[in-house]
């Protein structure tokens, strides 16, 4: 089985401050960790899973900065057999669009039985790029996907839709699915194969191996605003004992206990 | 200016809230762009959603087939890019469910179409589409203009267009199928309901919720004895679930469960508009986090910026107290 | 001269720092409470290779460098001080002599159970009546056919009680002094070979610490490491090495503390103020944080003397050892200071890292002991 992974390094701000920068476009980064984007590490986890299953090769691709390649390396200590990168800082103005048809010119030429992506990245929320891909490399997809049972060229996919309801789905491969969090429980690189990936190449590629021609966005940024503060709580302060008896006397009140 | 088309989410023969958010916003951008709001209907048995919807917009374009009874994606792109090829809408709005996400993106690249998705506002004026989209785990706002193009798609965000009153009159119109049957290399199967565990959190009056903020697995126990103290259950944000601290039927939000308690209190949770859909109905919400930033105390009543766990144990003698007094 | 990690090293170092905060740190707190020994997490290490970091692939190891090791073992007692020490013991106090004095048959047959974890390997040096005064040790070991017997008693062990591969030092000859002490790899099932006191440690509490009593225990000739008479050679080219990783263990107990207080100082506000915004707070702050850079330093230089092959690079090793060890107290003293009289209690994890990092001044030579071997070199 031939598996190609697509993960993305992003800026991690779930429990980070999150600034605007002087250009007004794009944000404070210096202060920022980066690492492999959330839904990515059990996307790199399905694939890896299932290289151990069936065999096969496993090729993990990103598009960013010459840094991606850390995060790439990650995903060749864990258990991909190849990476590559195409160059961000050789094209310009990257939405979800132009990254699924980057990613596309990229893979083309690869032969592949699977394609997993992350189900959204953390820094753009888009879910975009996956199902996009999907489309260019005209292969179906399956989004939000929580469990997948390969046999042969068949796949029984489960997706996550809302309020915990799960779908299923019976489908063929070459698929692309794109892989929500918890799916499995992504893994530690040994240390052993972190030495052995050291060593690897990456093969990285820019705008003189991918033919920028047709290749356009779909949306180009105008401005980042801090979210207007909608209704706000009130916020009880004092001692803590003071605000244990404030909210005590909230739930009092409610006649709650 | 062409007409809206605004796509009518349904699932096991029920049309989906956010339905009637789309129809609520494609309305109002009909009436700034003086066009007309087509709600498109693909499903089986459409009456009884035609009915429902018939004062919601314009016009109701419905193709009535079983294979629409339930959604796949492949089955409503292969139709949606017939209609829409044929009838050029200028806009089309899809949810930001996993229908929407599932289906815009090909759908709309397909058509060589503009799209973009998770869309909080938007403004359509003179053929150009300007959007309000959340990014970086919903800190930042950006502002974002759509290549210039005749028609455009869209996924909407849920909770952000009110549903409003309407008293159109629509027009209906019956079109043939473009598809008949499900490819082979999707086929749907069924619906698998979440299994049912031994707390039902949508009957508890009082929920305490957590989230990142607990840490580990470990500390849960502290947080479920002053659930307990305080009469309620324990409910959780997703990081829990995925770190396989709790169960999936703990969850609150889009992919968890919806619930309504008396008293919501979040403990450590930011709030991310997926965890926030599914408790905002709540009566009073109280919220403890250290970030005095954090997005849930938007949505709470009561705030308390501070560590949870310094917050919980005095909170607790504080209510033993009170419990005693009154005993 | 180059400062940067390379990409094994930074690899090692994020996977290190995840598996640490998300699968050490969380237990931390109970099993320096219960005494507990983290079997569990030892299991997980040794299947990432974090039991023999230094061990070549062909006896079951990572084959990483002396760099590399220090690296891991910061991250590993940044989140918890107790698997620290258990960790740096069987990599550096019985996996690294194992490797370094050790023939092919005791080679093969001892790393690979070190790496995979199926037996721990604890020290046995330190005695009741011996401890900086290495020379007075009393145990000895007398030949008797194709059998040594074995008889003393070894005090503070770490690991003591969950090992089963011991690096015993014992005499031969007494009166030869140094050149008659022996070095003894000794299985935890030996007869006559039982565990004494279990200690109530102050810190690093759930490292097993125990006493070894050794009564006519009989160790097969084959287990004499090197030659007879070379013990206390082994003895201080091992506890070279080894003090890269108490050095190691001492910056991350440093740095928890700093990310501790860094979090706190921001968080906790006095006078309508973040206390980070007082510069008593923020001297603090600033000395603390660059104390532990610069023991980081000697420590990596250290690894690095290593890494090159020095067969004595005792003043590097001391001085690694002494520096971090003397900042990790101190910055955890000052990091108690900033969480006033929070840190004092056992609601915040401060007041374990402050009696975690007491030890780091007393074990694998005091740093008395330390200043000694600097003050000899630089006089010599």
């Amino acid at each position: 089985m031939d598996i190609i992974v697509c993960i993305k390094r992003v800026a991690q701000t779930a429990e980070a401050d999150v600034k605007i920068d002087s250009s007004g476009k794009d944000i404070v980064k210096d202060r920022l960790t980066f690492d492999m984007n959330e839904s990515d590490t059990y996307a790199l986890e399905e694939a890896i899973l299932l290289k151990e299953k069936f065999g096969g090769t496993l090729t993990a691709v990103s598009l960013g900065t010459v840094q991606a390649e850390d995060t790439l390396r990650i995903a060749l200590a864990k258990g991909a057999d190849s990476a590559i990168r195409i160059k961000a800082e050789d094209f310009e103005g990257l939405d979800g669009y132009k990254t699924a048809q980057l990613l596309k010119a990229a893979i083309k030429d690869l032969k592949f039985d699977v394609v997993f992506t992350g189900c959204i990245a953390t820094d753009d929320y888009y879910s975009q790029v996956g199902v996009t891909l999907a489309e260019l490399l005209g292969v179906p997809h399956a989004t939000l996907v929580t469990k997948i049972d390969i046999q042969d060229t068949k796949a029984q996919v489960h997706r996550e839709l809302e309020g915990g309801l799960i779908e299923h789905l019976d489908m063929t491969l070459p698929a692309l699915f794109t892989i929500q969090t918890g799916i499995n429980e992504p893994r530690y690189a040994s240390l052993i194969a972190i030495r052995r990936a050291a060593k690897k190449e990456i093969k990285v590629i820019g705008a003189s191996e991918i033919e920028p021609t047709g290749i356009q966005a779909n949306a180009s940024l105008e401005e980042l605003f801090t979210p207007p503060a909608g209704k706000r709580a009130e916020i009880l302060s004092g001692s803590m004992d003071e605000i244990s008896a404030k909210v005590a006397g909230i739930i009092k009140e409610k006649g709650l206990i | 200016m062409n007409e809206i088309f605004a796509l009518v989410e349904h699932r096991q023969g029920i049309i989906r809230d956010i339905t009637y958010e789309l129809l609520s916003c494609g309305r109002k951008l009909a009436e700034k762009g003086n066009t007309k709001l087509t709600a498109v209907i693909l499903g089986h048995n459409t009456d009884n959603f035609v009915q429902i919807l018939k004062g919601q917009a314009h016009r109701l374009l419905v193709v009535d087939n079983e294979v629409y009874e339930d959604f796949n994606s492949e089955v409503y792109q292969t139709a949606l890019t017939e209609i829409i090829k044929r009838q050029n809408p200028v806009l089309t709005l899809i949810s930001h469910s996993a229908f929407g996400v599932d289906l815009c993106p090909a759908l709309a690249a397909q058509l060589g179409m503009p799209f973009t998705t998770d869309c909080l506002d938007v403004e359509l004026a003179e053929q150009k589409l300007k959007v309000t989209r959340q990014i970086y785990d919903g800190k930042l706002n950006a502002k974002v203009l759509l290549r210039e193009n005749a028609g455009y798609m869209i996924t909407l965000r849920s909770g952000c267009f009110p549903a409003g009153e309407s008293s159109l009159d629509g027009v209906v119109e019956k079109i043939d199928t473009p598809v008949s049957a499900q490819p082979d290399y999707r086929k749907f199967i069924e619906y698998i309901e979440a299994a049912v565990g031994e707390v039902d959190i949508t009957k508890s009056d009082v929920l305490v919720s957590v989230g990142r903020g607990v840490k580990e697995k470990a500390y849960l126990s502290i947080i479920e004895d002053f659930a307990e103290t305080i009469g309620g259950v324990v409910g959780c944000s997703r990081p829990v679930v995925d770190a396989g601290w709790l169960p999936k039927d703990r969850q609150i939000g889009s992919s968890g469960k919806t619930v309504k308690p008396k008293l919501y209190i979040a403990l450590g949770i930011s709030g991310a508009f997926q965890h926030i859909i599914g408790m905002k109905g709540a009566d009073t919400i109280i919220a403890v986090n250290k970030d005095p930033n954090a997005p849930i105390f938007s949505e709470a009543d009561y705030g308390i910026v501070d560590d949870l766990f310094k917050v919980v144990p005095v909170l607790k003698t504080k209510i033993l107290e009170m419990k005693q007094a009154k005993g | 001269m180059n400062f940067d990690l390379t990409n094994d090293q930074k690899m090692l170092q994020d996977q290190v720092k995840k598996f640490a905060d998300s699968v050490l740190a969380p237990v931390a707190p109970d099993i320096d409470k219960s005494g507990e020994f983290p079997w569990d997490n030892i299991k997980k290490m040794a299947e990432l290779g974090l039991l023999g970091i230094i061990i070549p692939e062909e006896y079951g190891g990572a084959g990483f460098d002396y760099i590399s090791l220090a690296i891991a073992i910061e991250e590993i007692s940044r989140a918890c001080a107790s698997t620290g020490v258990i960790v740096a013991v069987n990599n550096s106090l019985a996996g690294y002599p194992i490797m370094q004095f050790g023939n092919e048959e005791q080679k093969k047959k001892y790393l690979p159970l070190l790496c995979k974890g199926e037996k721990l390997g604890a020290f046995g040096l330190t005695e009741p009546n011996a401890g900086s005064d290495v020379a007075a040790m009393e145990t000895t070991a007398r030949l008797d056919g194709d059998h040594y017997i074995l008889n003393g008693t070894k005090r503070f062990i770490t690991n003591a009680g969950e090992a089963g591969i011991y690096m015993v030092f014992a005499y031969t000859n007494k009166e030869l002094k140094h050149k008659g002490m022996s070095t003894f790899i000794v299985e935890r099932d030996t007869p006559g070979f039982s565990l004494g006191k279990h200690e109530d440690l102050m810190g690093i509490r759930a490292t097993a610490n125990c006493e070894l009593i050794f009564e006519d225990v009989k160790i097969p000739r084959e287990n004499l490491l090197g030659k007879e008479g070379e013990g206390f050679k082994m003895c201080m080219n091992t506890l070279d090495v080894s003090r890269i990783d108490i050095g190691a263990q001492a910056v991350g107990i440093a740095q928890s503390a700093l990310d501790e207080s860094i979090k706190y100082s921001k968080e906790r506000k006095t006078f309508g103020q973040p206390i980070c915004n007082f510069q008593m707070v923020q001297s603090m702050l600033a000395e603390m944080a660059t104390e532990i850079q610069a023991a980081r330093m000697l420590v990596y230089y250290a690894g690095h003397c290593k890494n090159k092959g020095m067969t004595r690079f005792s003043k590097e090793a001391a001085m690694a050892k002494y520096y971090a060890s003397s900042i990790s107290v101190d910055v955890a003293r000052k990091a108690v200071q900033i969480h006033g009289g929070y840190g004092y209690t056992k609601d915040y994890p401060i007041e374990r890292i402050y009696r975690d990092a007491k030890i780091l001044e007393l074990y694998e030579g005091t740093n008395e002991i330390q200043k000694i071997i600097i003050a000899r070199e630089l006089t010599r």
